[in-house]
């Protein structure tokens, strides 16, 4: 069973990740997690810990979430090779950086499109009829 | 640096970054320890990559995976002609603004 991301996929694959999800997906997560797992202890927990307050933005699945992660794990595995002190990644404020991080995939777009419908709920609730656009920022 | 520094610079870092790139290609920790030797001391290395993948997946620069003697692959990023446009137009945005605080700041607005 071919699982190559660029091949198609047999019809039966199509089945059966509407029950179980992406197999795909499923393996690259598993693969960030081994990442992850191979990381200096104290590392492994600042991601840890950022993994957890991912949680807040709202579903983490979907190719875009794996290559979030991906891209974490490469630069945790960087930040370790490099030997920059965790203080250096995270900076003054760790939450500043989460914010610019996520913000580049469909999970901090997910926040966004829920931050415009609110918006969008206020302006209507005041009486601006305005016919705004979808946006993503 | 200062908490005033800290918020300016938020604003014209993708530009600041931008700039570096157009010297030379470089790798995130490069642009990071350049940073830091200028003086902008609380630059983390998160916000250095979170806007590199930004700006690569805007298609402003181009990205070359170089195999490294420690650790993953470096990615060495450089910028592309439509990067150099937007580096263009940041630079005319700076000048507007600059000039326009100069003139705040000597009274005559």
């Amino acid at each position: 069973m071919a699982t190559g991301s660029g091949e198609p996929k047999s019809r039966y694959l199509q089945y059966l990740e509407i029950i179980t999800g992406s197999l795909e997906d499923k393996r690259r997560y598993r693969q960030y997690k081994a990442r992850i797992k191979q990381l200096p202890e104290n590392y492994r927990t600042a991601v840890e810990a950022l993994e957890r307050y991912l949680m807040h933005f709202g579903p983490a699945d979907g190719a875009g979430a794996m290559a979030m992660y991906e891209d974490l794990a490469d630069l945790f595995e960087q930040s370790v090779a490099d030997g920059t002190p965790i203080r250096d990644i995270f900076g003054e404020d760790p939450v500043e950086f989460v914010e610019a991080f996520v913000a580049n995939y469909p999970i901090g777009q997910y926040r966004a499109r829920e931050r415009n419908r609110f918006t969008s709920a206020v302006e209507r609730a005041a009486g601006e009829d305005t016919a705004r656009k979808d946006r993503t920022d | 640096m200062g908490k005033q520094m800290t918020e300016m610079l938020k604003g014209t870092l993708e530009g600041v970054v931008l700039a570096i790139l157009s010297a030379r290609p470089a790798y995130g920790y490069e642009i990071t320890a350049w940073l830091r030797d200028q003086g902008f001391s609380d630059i983390a290395e998160g916000t250095i990559y979170a806007l590199l993948v930004r700006v690569e997946q805007r298609g402003l620069v181009d990205v070359e995976k170089v195999p490294s003697e420690k650790g993953p692959p470096r990615k060495v990023y450089s910028l592309n002609a439509q990067g150099r446009e937007y580096l263009e137009e940041f630079w005319r945005t700076w000048s507007f603004l600059a000039e326009r605080l100069e003139q705040l700041r000597k009274g005559g607005n």
